[in-house]
């Protein structure tokens, strides 16, 4: 055998940014979809009237957010970890067979598993729980799927030669514990076909929970698979390839570490202000409302911490696209963490809930913050990856304004969308009859749905560019690996 | 404490996974028994009404409809009595929805009929002008399925003690028995005389010559369903 | 006392000890500035910043096996 000098092994980060990118595009083009099937109802019979059972708006929806959710972001999430994870532990993958082989066989049943999601959900096979819409074998898989990666984590944690664990590592290992334990509770169910002896579908389960309690667990999982998996790793992604790619340490490390405790003690109580005015207990609403409200600090902790960073050093923010898209990254997550708080108060709550508020509200936070986050994560992973230069700066540079642009314009539209309606629901005339009947709200919208649709249309004409440009990378000119240290090359 | 726990993953694993876990328990435990309690008026679903139960979640419909009327004065005006927490006691799941595209759904049954409803589900903008909403022809020619509606039925009732074949009280003092099949003949019997009930305030000549059939077209059962809601 | 009082208190003292603990983390970040092997906190921001694998590691494991 010769004697070769160790390296880190991304075989594994590859494969993932590979689905990252495949995956983005679908659930993606699937969004923009959607929002032209609510501007334009004739979409929904885009491919005719025979399949208008497959591409109408509310087979596609749960599509949509569970291919951005668990198709983009959590390739995104496994891609850098088994990227950042060898580096910041200072081993590789390379140097134990079995982790090399857990990594693998995590990637080959993450794909089955998307597979028969997508699959199922054309059918109509769901259980209606948004973001949780898996019937039980598929939630077997994702368990199996989950408990590989977290071998994967703790055995790569267990041979490290870094002794303390880096602030990102804290992230993902959060991540990991925080959706298992969500996973698990939110999808308790009975398979029927088993407890009614072999009658009917056998894939088909009736939750554990009911009405008000199912609710509950419904809306901890929910808003907390926002928290674990848009939130906690992508902040353990922005506190590695921030400082990284910028040659800066972290503002304060300390702060971070702080940070860290809050966000996790806080998140996890916000759960309730989806819930506000229903059926679930006063004091949990109101518990819903205040914590929200203090999730700001931990919050916003994090990002100051990353715009510090970049202290005495703006330059490189006007020099390099990279560093451009991380900052808009940060800057986003500050926006929507404070949005957040707003519309769990509860009397804002009151207009926004039930509108379009806030789902401009999850786009700037999915679109600006996570979006950003993972592509900028990637053009910094793939000169390492490739060890090619990427193939163009100014391709980035022009994707990260056209990008902008359509977040600006899907979350403004969205705003006054949201508001018109909410407004418009609750307006009284003087003799105290509802001032407008529901679809007067509806077709006031129009306007609006169409921004929104171009936004979205912008955002996915700049993702588009990315994939092309990370593809083009692999052909590029290749690099010294002194390169590499911090600023990315790009090529024009 | 910090320093020892900043070196030892697992027990740093444990304190997250604790410091995670409190909200949850706090929060969501000990009100379990009280919720789940249902209100006088509340009877389980039949079982054509719940595979109609099941063709609205197979379409998403909770995507765009919400069923949970807030206590506003607008929206009690607009959609009936405000929510109780024990009016929900047989959702499994809960479907209160997280979006208003279209309108509320909690108490449709009181204010739609089968007959609009059908002529709705087949061109939702020559009954409603402006409507964005998509058409759902295909469940006039799909099949509802009753056997998993009444597999899901058998288990509830092991599983949950939900009441059927026994008397719920209803608000007028009255009891009323909700029916499940002995087995999955009589199940499907009394889900197709439910139907038969069902298709005769319906026009659509090939869904009453599915019912005469014997068959359930998925729109009956949805139907159903809907004017369940009240 | 019936279940609802428990859990009122239970969750006070809980919630009282967690913010106890956190602002202790605080005090002792801030007050001691270095972990019990004597680095700088702010020294692991390196870990990042010099992570190939022919770097020295800001503490390395094998510190330990040698002591």
């Amino acid at each position: 055998m010769e004697n070769r000098p160790l390296e880190y092994d991304y075989t594994v980060a590859k494969m993932f940014m590979f689905t990252t990118i495949v995956l983005g595009i679908v659930g993606m083009l699937i969004g923009v979809i959607l929002a032209f099937q609510l501007a334009f109802p004739s979409v929904n019979t885009i491919l005719g009237e025979g399949l208008a059972e497959y591409t109408n708006f509310s087979r596609l929806r749960p599509l949509h957010t569970d291919a951005v959710i668990f198709g983009f972001t959590l390739s995104g999430i496994f891609a850098t970890w088994y990227y950042v994870g060898q580096r910041v532990l200072k081993v590789s993958m390379a140097e134990s067979g079995l982790l090399m082989f857990l990594g693998k066989l995590h990637f080959w049943l993450y794909l089955i598993v998307v597979a028969a999601v997508v699959v199922t959900l054309f059918m109509g096979i769901t259980t209606s729980k948004e973001y949780a819409e898996f019937e039980w074998p598929i939630d077997i898989a994702v368990v199996v799927v989950w408990v590989l990666w977290g071998m994967g984590l703790f055995g790569l944690i267990g041979i490290r030669r870094e002794k303390s664990l880096y602030i990102s590592i804290w992230y993902y290992i959060a991540t990991f514990l925080g959706i298992a334990m969500l996973y698990l509770f939110n999808n308790m169910e009975i398979p029927t076909y088993f407890a009614s002896g072999g009658i009917g579908s056998w894939w088909h389960s009736v939750s554990m929970y009911a009405g008000t309690n199912d609710a509950l667990v419904q809306w901890w999982y929910g808003h907390n698979a926002v928290a674990f998996g848009f939130t906690v790793p992508i902040v353990a992604m922005i506190y590695y390839f921030l400082p990284k790619e910028s040659g800066q340490a972290i503002y304060s490390y300390k702060l971070s570490l702080l940070s860290f405790w809050g966000l996790m003690f806080v998140y996890l109580w916000a759960g309730g202000h989806h819930l506000l005015y229903s059926t679930v207990p006063d004091w949990m609403q109101t518990m819903g409302s205040i914590f929200s409200v203090i999730l700001i600090l931990p919050s916003w902790g994090s990002a100051i911490n990353m715009l510090l960073t970049m202290k005495g050093e703006w330059q490189q923010v006007a020099a390099s696209p990279l560093i451009k898209f991380m900052i808009l990254a940060s800057t986003f997550y500050m926006f929507s963490t404070l949005e957040g708080p707003i519309q769990a108060i509860k009397s804002v709550n009151a207009i926004a809930h039930f509108t379009d508020w806030i789902v401009g509200h999850v786009h700037d936070g999915v679109l600006g913050w996570v979006g950003f986050m993972i592509m900028a994560s990637l053009f910094h992973m793939a000169p390492r990856v490739f060890k090619r230069e990427i193939y163009s700066k100014s391709l980035m540079a022009t994707q990260f304004w056209i990008q902008t642009l359509g977040v600006v314009l899907y979350f403004t539209s969205m705003w006054i969308a949201g508001i018109t309606q909410g407004m418009m629901w609750r307006a009284h005339d003087e003799f105290g009859n509802l001032a407008y009947s529901f679809i007067d709200t509806v077709t006031v919208l129009h306007p609006y749905y169409t921004i929104r649709g171009v936004g979205g249309l912008l955002y996915l004409v700049g993702f588009l560019m990315f994939a092309y440009n990370i593809y083009k990378t692999m052909s590029a000119r290749p690099v010294e690996e002194s390169e590499l240290q911090n600023a990315s090359p790009m090529g024009a | 404490m910090f320093h020892w726990l900043e070196k030892h993953p697992f027990f740093f694993a444990v304190g997250v996974f604790v410091t995670i876990a409190f909200a949850g328990l706090i929060e969501i435990l000990p009100n379990f028994a009280q919720a789940s309690r249902p209100v006088i008026g509340t009877a389980p679903y039949s079982t054509l009404e719940l595979a109609g139960r099941h063709v609205y979640i197979k379409n998403s419909c909770n995507a765009c409809h919400s069923q949970l009327v807030r206590p506003f004065k607008s929206e009690t005006d607009r959609y009936g009595h405000y929510s109780l927490s024990g009016e929900y006691a047989y959702d499994r799941p809960f479907l209160w929805g997280s979006k208003r595209t279209g309108p509320d759904l909690m108490r449709v049954g009181n204010y739609r009929t089968t007959d609009w409803h059908e002529n709705h589900m087949k061109d939702p903008a020559s009954v409603v002008p402006g409507s964005i909403m998509p058409a759902y022809k295909w469940m006039f020619t799909n099949n509802a399925d009753v056997d998993t509606a009444y597999a899901e039925q058998l288990t509830v009732a092991n599983a949950f003690s939900v009441p059927y074949n026994e008397p719920v009280p209803m608000k007028d003092g009255s009891t009323k028995i909700v029916k499940m099949g002995k087995n999955l003949a009589e199940a499907r019997a009394l889900a197709l005389a439910e139907a038969k009930e069902i298709v005769a305030d319906m026009k659509d000549q090939d869904v009453k010559d599915a019912v005469a059939r014997g068959e359930i077209p998925e729109i009956v059962a949805i139907i159903a369903y809907m004017n369940s809601l009240k | 006392m019936d279940i609802a009082e428990l859990q009122a208190y239970g969750y006070f003292a809980l919630t009282a000890t967690l913010v106890v603990v956190l602002y202790g983390y605080i005090y002792h970040l801030y007050s001691k500035k270095k972990d019990a092997d004597g680095h700088d906190y702010e020294d692991y921001s390196n870990m990042a910043l010099k992570d190939d694998i022919t770097d020295t590691p800001v503490s390395a494991v094998s510190d330990d096996k040698e002591k």
